[in-house]
């Protein structure tokens, strides 16, 4: 039982609490606002599965490209929106 | 049609931020043996980092880096350089994508070969889905309709 | 190295706790500009302290240098999409949340 195992559990739940905001939020922007949170923490979750499985150099890059990847799809989002011009 | 953003933060962050994402898929595709990644991951990674640019600069500066001429011939090149490499074995009296065949042409040992086939095919894999996924978000995003359709085909050349 | 194993557990626990801050605003606040107030700058705090304690952890090697780029990568990018997002909403119409005028008195 170490304190990275903790952490992990701990922002585990959290996602869940996330997800609530994500499927039930009222109109599309709390969904990318909720997205864009649950994607933050599965990137912190990435390099402890790698701390805990002594595999960093591995999950290292995957975190990486998670990163990268919910940076780009909340501007798309965000950029649609700003174009359609409503919600 | 996409315009630029009107808003300097996005602009300017995104502008510091493109060049890295490039080398980090460069990274991707050329470290793929080694680590989690290879031709189609870091394809992917590179086409969006164009995908980025065409969306906070506009269509129009875009079209000057990266037009749907210029993706259509990479993506073609990318699938000529995969299967030039695999008839390649083929010719040298191996079966398709056999790169052991490859170690008289590249005067090496077989297993030297094989990792340096490999490496071409990964280099053909990752242009070939940055054009092609170039082009799609070109042709979504624009419906289909451009203003000079005629030059961006190379109609007129 | 069994002292960094010690010195990165306060950055954890701290990030933890802006963490959960910002899941419990992005849950509880009644507007989605107050929500994205609570997760634009807890979420990024949040995740710098999480990605400096692990480097720590990991000490000097290329990994925690790539943990490092992920910090200043993450530093530049989650203001900037939450300033996007924030954008977006103002141009599509979206209005303020205010207090009604006879709950203030």
């Amino acid at each position: 039982m170490n304190i990275f195992l903790l952490f992990g559990m701990g922002l585990f739940s959290l996602v869940f609490l996330c997800l609530y905001r994500a499927v039930f939020g009222p109109g599309v922007l709390n969904r990318i606002a909720a997205i864009s949170a649950i994607g933050t923490k599965t990137l912190v979750i990435l390099l402890l599965m790698g701390f805990i499985y002594n595999r960093v150099e591995m999950f290292v890059d995957i975190s990486m490209v998670y990163a990268l990847l919910n940076f780009i799809g909340t501007i798309t989002a965000a950029k649609y929106l700003e174009m359609k011009g409503e919600l | 049609m996409i315009s630029i953003t009107d808003d300097i933060i996005i602009r300017t962050v995104s502008r510091v931020l493109i060049p890295f994402i490039q080398v980090y898929a460069l990274y991707v595709i050329m470290h793929g043996h080694h680590s989690p990644g290879g031709g189609f991951q870091g394809g992917v990674i590179l086409g969006a980092s164009f995908i980025l640019y065409l969306i906070t600069h506009g269509l129009e500066e875009a079209k000057e880096r990266m037009s749907e001429l210029k993706a259509g011939l990479l993506s073609t090149f990318g699938i000529l350089l995969y299967s030039g490499i695999g008839l390649l074995c083929l010719i040298m009296g191996r079966n398709y994508l056999d790169y052991g065949g490859l170690s008289t042409l590249l005067k090496v040992i077989p297993a030297q070969a094989r990792s340096l086939g490999i490496l071409g095919i990964e280099i053909g894999v990752g242009i070939a889905v940055m054009g092609v996924m170039f082009s799609v978000f070109f042709d979504i995003s624009t419906g289909g309709i451009l203003p000079e359709d005629e030059e961006d085909l190379g109609v007129n050349r | 190295m069994y002292i960094l194993h010690i010195a990165s557990i306060p950055f954890l626990l701290v990030s933890f706790f802006f963490f959960l801050a910002a899941t419990v605003g992005l849950l509880r606040f009644p507007d989605f500009f107050c929500r994205l107030h609570s997760t634009g700058k807890g979420d990024t705090l949040a995740v710098l302290l999480s990605l400096i304690g692990l480097s720590i952890y990991e000490g000097f090697s290329l990994t925690s240098l790539k943990i490092i780029f992920i910090a200043v990568f993450m530093f530049l990018a989650q203001p900037t999409s939450t300033h996007a997002i924030s954008r977006a909403a103002m141009r599509c119409g979206l209005e303020p949340w205010v207090k009604k005028k006879e709950e203030i008195k």
